[in-house]
């Protein structure tokens, strides 16, 4: 039994950003994970799951 | 009986349809009702695959353990597509709410070639338990010697292939063991190449002589099939741990996995092995 990446939904505390993260890029990101992609700012942490089609308005943070 | 010298360049693919997670939300391509699963086999079988590992739906889309829907899976492949010999694998963990009994007696009733076999418990998801309590396995590895299903050791982590040893010894599980290497999962080993030659060093040291597969879910999908063909293992596929295809890309069908690895096992140099080859490396005796 499996289920594809677990993504980490955050907001950012200064812009709103939203974006997303997946678990397992953690260590490819380190200190930077979790970060807001347009002011640094550590994002604030509001759910975890799978990916869905309706996600789209958090901005996955890949590279 | 073929050279098994020959069978050692031999890839084989194994796909994963549909899993108990992904919903039509996270992919609507998923395979779902038993109709959907049978052809969604039968197609990847005709694309190269040698291996269907099984799980099944309740009418809502959510993981179950229903003796019948695999009955019925089982037997619309058999009457639609008797050419296809695939092997089945069918899962003992579709339902985190299953009982030990459920999660066991399709594999007494229907008698798959193979069946998977959890071999550890651990955190789901950071929402739940994935209970694979010793006494469940120690029981499910008596039984499937007593049924003829050679387990597939589901190791999520490098503690679960030493479970493995532990039953080995004890007479729970018989030799050659085959493994699955699950890597990337959520609370398991991240899915990356130092990782992935860990586990199978790991495998070698405790249970020399087996066989192993691996897959990545998420963005180590890829590495994960580079490395098992680089490394002379076997390769899982499906959309049971990838809804997508590549980035911002959703699957169309498992054919495409199944495609896609066909490619880089031909195009390293090895061969895809047919189920026929399969059952010879995997030492199944039905």
């Amino acid at each position: 039994m499996s289920w594809g990446v677990n993504l980490m939904y955050y907001h950012c505390p200064s812009c709103d950003k939203k974006f997303k993260y997946a678990e397992d890029l953690i260590a490819y990101f380190g200190d930077q994970f979790g970060r807001c992609p347009v002011c640094d700012t550590m994002g604030q942490f509001e759910k975890n799951g799978a990916r869905t089609l309706d996600d789209f308005e958090y901005e996955e943070i890949e590279d | 009986m073929a050279d098994l010298k020959a069978l050692k360049n031999k890839c084989i693919i194994t796909v994963a349809t549909t899993g108990a997670w992904p919903k039509k939300e996270n992919n609507p391509n998923v395979p779902m009702t038993p109709a959907e699963i049978a052809e969604d086999i039968y197609d990847c079988w005709l694309a190269g695959a040698a291996v269907a590992h099984m799980h099944m739906r309740d009418e809502n889309g959510n993981g179950t353990m229903d003796k019948n829907r695999f009955a019925e899976t089982v037997e619309l492949l058999r009457t639609n597509h008797p050419d296809c010999d695939i092997i089945l694998n069918m899962t003992t963990s579709g339902d985190l709410n299953a009982t030990d009994e459920t999660r066991q007696i399709h594999l007494k009733e229907l008698r798959p070639e193979m069946g998977s076999y959890d071999c550890g418990t651990m955190n789901w998801l950071h929402t739940s338990l994935f209970i694979n309590h010793p006494k469940f396995l120690e029981e499910l590895g008596m039984n499937m010697q007593e049924w003829g299903v050679k387990p597939e050791i589901e190791a999520f982590d490098p503690g679960m292939i030493a479970n493995a040893a532990y039953y080995l010894k004890k007479g729970v599980l018989k030799a050659p063991l085959h493994f699955q290497f699950c890597m990337g999962c959520a609370g398991g080993i991240p899915g990356n190449m130092k990782n992935l030659i860990f586990m199978k060093e790991t495998m070698d040291s405790l249970c020399p002589g087996s066989t192993w597969s691996c897959f990545g879910v998420g963005h180590s999908a890829l590495e994960m099939l580079y490395g098992a063909v680089a490394l002379g293992g076997h390769i899982r596929v499906g959309m049971e741990d990838n809804v997508m295809y590549s980035k911002g890309v959703l699957v169309d069908n498992n054919r495409q996995f199944v495609e896609r690895a066909a490619r880089v096992i031909k195009e390293f140099g090895r061969e895809v092995a047919t189920p026929a080859e399969a059952r010879q490396i995997l030492s199944l005796t039905k």
